[in-house]
């Protein structure tokens, strides 16, 4: 029914209007060009048989906290499209690249405490559980749950366990483009 | 830097640098008065101030204080460089690069300047100036990293794949063995990635594979050398090896389609135009076998309904669709819909929904089978019939199956989307967006159905009530803005279009441009990632990203814009060749057009309210009587969203309120004021030629704009590239006759320029096929002969004969109403359905009424296509909203809908398809 697939540059004009389509937090493109350009494994997006995005995960890694951890950004799914476990199918596909690629020990992530759809996919489907509460996040006051779920860990190619190190080490990256990660606050909603 | 300052003053200059660059603009500004107040006429001191004054926002005084430093100092690679980032920061890019040519002559070897003028020549894609400016940078710094993978890429986008390759393992080569240490693995192998990829490029693809497997565990990204070591094994034709490895890949993602399409052409099963029923057999038995495999992915069990036939098809589209309507999947008839396209799918498909439908009904289970089905499955079941039906044209059907739905559960929200839906296309505009209203209602915290809503209401032209429920989701209360600068292209297209057709030229313009302006801020926003991704490594990614840039304007939002943008300036252009002729003229033309009581009640008042907002420009262009109408509904809607404004603007709900700077121009006047809209067309036509010169409307855009200007040979390169892409389109045939009637009007050649055209024209003639030792009636004739079966091609046929024997208006008249609406043919991909469409007979009314000027015929129009389409508001069909006793009526006489009766099934959209009939332009024949 929906293709899920790694997300190219051709998909990302696609990805902000499902965005701004479907969720109240959205971002300027530059943020998509910074996601793509910075994991362009930890983009996905669902294409319907009609060619056109229906659901995507944007997805980081955060480089400065001394754990590596991936976080996302943001997922949405066409309300149109539910029901096919598309939210699931991006979401793991992108957990299974922070832990492949980057070594990731674990994921987080922010929802409104209001959505229960998203709550229930991230903690039964998931596996997530929630870490911390943050007081008033989203723009309009609402609170936000910051979830975490946990992942395998990779282990270190060349000298086995090392749990000390980040496995994958792209999170020492210093590199930052001037200005190109805006204030806006992330958001994972899942229309399930 | 700073030199020829005493100590005190040179420390005090490294302040000002620093501050710079810390952003600590008030504190470098202190310095630079401190030094300026003992050496006023410090040049580099100058320039730093004017530049830190930049980024406070006092711009000319910047430019002044630079410009200054620089006369003060022209031998300063300061003072110029400063120049230079001024310019750039105003994204005056080729100024920049100037500047630091400059700058670069005093301190050739400057790497900061070097680098700087790397990244804009990168930007302005100058290859040749990037690859000798990286060079000079790696041998500046050849311990850097980053110089050897910059000089790189530089060759890779200047075509030269090989060198590239070569440099990078020069590159690798100054590399110890145990390179790289654990926190650069990512790196690194992207780096190999993207080396592999070269030589992918330039064919080597043995030592591109050779490569991969040596390199293979020093590439962190596991997917992606998988996917590199497919492509390559593909193309060296080593296709078993290829299919295990794309069996390997679906194992990690059974719902990639690029996969299973790599797979089927590794076993030799993949073809553009059909395959053998040997094959389809054989590939039925690969999907079976891959569906046992991976029972969890749809693409599998998708897939076949493809590539089967008949009965076989039958018997696939059953075993897929039931488990779907039984689990209430609402995306089962958009997942369906490509199969419509497939000759005799359609009709299959229709037959075994029916008898599920027929089945549930009766025994409350699938056929068959003892089961019962949960009530759901034959609401779900309707559901997919009344889009099928909406599909096929037949909306009556697909009313009464979502009504009936719809009382079968009151409360899901997707059969009133749905419904909408199918209002739309049924010509109900108004009631559309109702219902959709009706949806949004039902879960006031989804904002898809906030914004399908929005959409639908744009479409029935309420703009106000539009933005109001678009506010819904809007953090500051300040929703124009937020939309904007988010982005939110869909809704600025949409606006702009109702304003468009609703003859607000100004505020129309205004949405169209802020959609251009999202296109050229995108482009800007590469340019920070130029020196990013050199450091992130993230190379491949980074190409693709230039790439996409270089294309960026062929996107279809850019080219929907474009087109509005320029179809605009020529009604605009239109208008102001009209009030250069005097309003009273204006009028009395107007008022002659045997509407003159439309007009007269109009009054004086409205007339002179609507000149000042510029609406009446093109509302002196559809001369018709409905039109007149529609000029009140337009009055009453400005003034609507003047109060809107006023309240909007005051004080605000929320208390508390951004402050953003004050629009001077709100609706877009100023915008209209240009000295020649054309030439502004102009502008965004080339745009669109040189992205999307595979879009008939492009050309068709470009020979009305041509015409316009009398740019004869322009016009007859866009009649050319017309005939080159579809010379059997009705649009094409219109602008081949228009073009050549024109020009056989025109007076004998005086000046030399006019010989010339008129030579190259005399030796193009010939070469069109259509026109060869033939009139231009003849042309039409055999044009008509052709496409007799045609609406739309009949009717180009009646507006050139129209044009080129104005005496035979009549029979030209008759053309047109001899049209049949035939069913179609059965076992085409749509089955029996009447043929006809909502849009054409729409296009076909305004044709009558404008062009061939006969109200009767369009009366006997109107009324013959109401029975066709009995929703219609545009031709008040019995069960329209339009009509006072239908069942729409009720819901959509909302007063808030502040000229909801005005649906137009022309839009803008029409000029965007490629079928476009460019509705707007048929008024304006030259």
């Amino acid at each position: 029914m929906v293709c899920v697939r790694k997300a190219t540059m051709d998909d990302l004009l696609a990805m902000q209007a499902c965005n701004l389509l479907c969720l109240p937090e959205n971002y300027q493109m530059k943020y998509y060009f910074y996601h793509i350009l910075s994991w362009p494994h930890l983009l996905y997006v669902a294409e319907d048989y009609n060619g056109r995005i229906v659901g995507y995960v944007l997805a980081k890694m955060e480089e400065e906290s001394n754990e590596c951890h991936g976080h996302i950004t943001s997922l949405a799914v066409l309300r149109t499209h539910r029901k096919l476990g598309l939210a699931t199918k991006l979401m793991k596909a992108a957990q299974t690249a922070m832990e492949q690629v980057f070594g990731a020990e674990y994921v987080s992530l922010h929802v409104r405490k209001s959505n229960r759809a998203a709550f229930n996919l991230y903690t039964e489907t998931l596996g997530y559980k929630i870490h911390d509460v943050e007081a008033k996040y989203y723009a309009d006051g609402e609170d936000a749950y910051d979830m975490r779920k946990q992942l395998k860990g990779k282990q270190s190619h060349h000298h086995g366990h090392h749990h000390h190190h980040h496995g994958g080490g792209c999170c020492s990256a210093d590199a930052r483009p001037v200005e190109a990660q805006p204030e806006s606050k992330s958001e994972a909603k899942a229309s399930t | 830097m700073g030199a020829s300052l005493p100590p005190k003053e040179a420390n005090l200059f490294k302040l000002i640098v620093k501050s710079y660059e810390s952003k600590q603009y008030k504190k470098g500004l202190k310095a630079a008065d401190a030094i300026l107040k003992k050496f006023p006429d410090h040049g580099e001191t100058l320039s730093m101030k004017g530049l830190t004054l930049n980024c406070m926002d006092r711009k000319s005084e910047a430019y002044d204080l630079v410009r200054l430093g620089l006369k003060n100092d022209l031998k300063s690679h300061v003072c110029w460089h400063v120049y230079g980032l001024l310019y750039r920061s105003d994204r005056e890019y080729r100024e920049a690069i100037k500047c630091y040519r400059n700058a670069l002559r005093i301190d050739p070897d400057n790497i900061e300047i070097l680098r700087d003028l790397s990244l804009l020549q990168a930007q302005m894609r100058d290859l040749t100036g990037f690859v000798e400016t990286r060079q000079q940078l790696l041998s500046l710094k050849p311990n850097h990293r980053m110089n050897w993978i910059g000089f790189a890429v530089a060759h890779h986008l200047n075509s030269n794949c090989s060198k590239a390759v070569e440099i990078l393992e020069a590159y690798e080569g100054t590399l110890e063995d145990d390179y790289p240490p654990d926190n650069e693995r990512c790196e690194h192998g992207e780096m190999l990635l993207y080396k592999i990829s070269l030589l992918e490029e330039c064919s080597s693809l043995e030592r591109a594979l050779e490569e991969l497997h040596k390199k293979e565990s020093k590439i962190v990204d596991k997917l992606s050398l998988k996917e590199q070591e497919v492509s390559l094994l593909v193309k060296l034709g080593r296709l078993e090896e290829g299919a295990e490895l794309y069996k390997a890949l679906l194992s990690i993602n059974p719902d990639n389609y690029r996969y299973c399409e790599g797979l089927q052409r590794c076993v030799g099963l993949y073809s553009e135009n059909g395959l053998s029923s040997s094959d389809i057999d054989q590939l039925d038995a690969l999907y079976k076998s891959l569906g046992q495999q991976y029972t969890w992915s749809s693409a599998v069990k998708r897939i076949p309904l493809d590539f089967l036939q008949g009965d076989k098809f039958r018997e696939a589209a059953d075993y897929y669709i039931r488990p779907l309507l039984t689990k209430g999947v609402p995306s089962l008839f958009s997942d369906l819909s490509p199969l419509y396209d497939h000759p005799g799918k359609a009709d299959i498909l229709e037959k075994l929904i029916l008898e599920l439908e027929n089945s549930l009904r009766i025994s409350g289970g699938y056929p068959g089978r003892s089961e019962k089905e949960p009530p759901s499955t034959l609401m779900w079941t309707l559901f997919l019939l009344a889009q099928h039906y909406d599909r096929r044209g037949q909306y009556d059907v697909a009313l009464s199956k979502i009504d009936e739905a719809i009382e079968h559960t009151p409360t899901v929200i997707d059969l009133y989307s749905v419904k909408s839906r199918i209002l739309k296309h049924a010509g109900d505009l108004a009631a559309a967006a109702s219902l959709a209203d009706e949806a949004r209602c039902m879960d006031l915290a989804d904002r898809y159905i906030n914004s399908e809503c929005v959409k639908r209401m744009l479409q029935a032209d309420q703009v106000v009530l539009a933005e109001k429920t678009a506010l819904l989701f809007t953090k500051d209360g300040d929703q124009h803005n937020n939309l904007h600068d988010m982005q939110c292209m869909w809704y600025e297209l949409a606006s702009g279009e109702s304003y468009f057709r609703q003859g607000d030229l100004g505020r129309a313009l205004k949405k169209f441009l802020a959609v251009e302006k999202h296109y050229a801020d995108i482009t800007e926003d590469q340019f920070d990632f130029h020196s990013y991704c050199l450091r992130k490594m993230t190379l491949r990614a980074y190409v693709e990203m230039l790439k996409f840039q270089d294309r960026l304007h062929s996107h279809a939002y850019f080219r929907k814009a474009a087109a509005g943008a320029i179809s605009l300036s020529q009604n605009a252009a239109y208008m102001l060749s009209f009030s250069y002729a005097c309003a009273a003229q204006t009028f009395s033309i107007l008022a002659s057009l045997s509407h003159i009581f439309h007009v007269l009640l109009l009054g004086l008042e409205t007339w002179a309210k609507l000149t000042e907002y510029g609406t009446i420009k093109s509302y002196s262009l559809p001369l018709s009587g409905a039109s007149c109408i529609c000029l009140m509904d337009v009055s009453m809607s400005i003034a609507e969203v003047r109060n809107e404004e006023s309240s909007a603007s005051g004080v605000s709900k929320l208390g508390k309120r951004h402050v953003k700077p004050v629009d001077p121009d709100p609706n877009g006047e100023k915008l209209l004021q240009v000295e020649d809209p054309l030439l502004e067309a102009t502008k965004y036509l080339k745009l669109l030629q040189k992205h999307s010169p595979d879009s008939l409307e492009t050309h068709l855009l470009s020979f009305e704009v041509n015409m316009r200007r009398k740019k004869i040979l322009l016009a007859l390169q866009a009649v050319k590239q017309l005939l080159r892409l579809d010379a059997e389109s009705a649009d094409s045939h219109r602008c081949l006759v228009r073009f050549f009637h024109k020009v056989g009007t025109m007076t004998s050649p005086v000046t030399d320029t006019e010989k010339l055209v008129w030579s190259v024209l005399e030796a193009e003639r010939p070469l069109i096929s259509q026109l060869r030792e033939k009139s231009l009636t003849e042309a039409n004739m055999i044009f008509f002969e052709k496409h007799e079966d045609s609406l739309m091609h009949r009717a180009a046929v009646a507006e050139m004969l129209s044009v080129l024997e104005p005496n035979k208006k009549l029979e030209a008249v008759k053309l047109i109403e001899d049209s049949t609406n035939n069913p179609a043919p059965i076992n085409e991909a749509l089955g029996a359905v009447n043929e006809w469409k909502l849009k054409d007979c729409i296009a076909v009314h305004k044709l009558l009424v404008a062009v061939l000027n006969d109200p009767d015929a369009a009366l006997r129009w109107k009324l013959r296509c109401a029975q066709y389409f009995p929703c219609s508001t545009y031709f008040e069909g019995k069960c329209s909203s339009a009509a006072s006793n239908s069942v729409h009526a009720q819901i959509a006489k909302n007063p808030e809908n502040g000229g909801a009766s005005h649906s137009d099934g022309g839009e803008i959209a029409d000029f965007v398809e490629s079928n476009g009939k460019m509705e707007a332009f048929k008024d304006l024949n030259i």
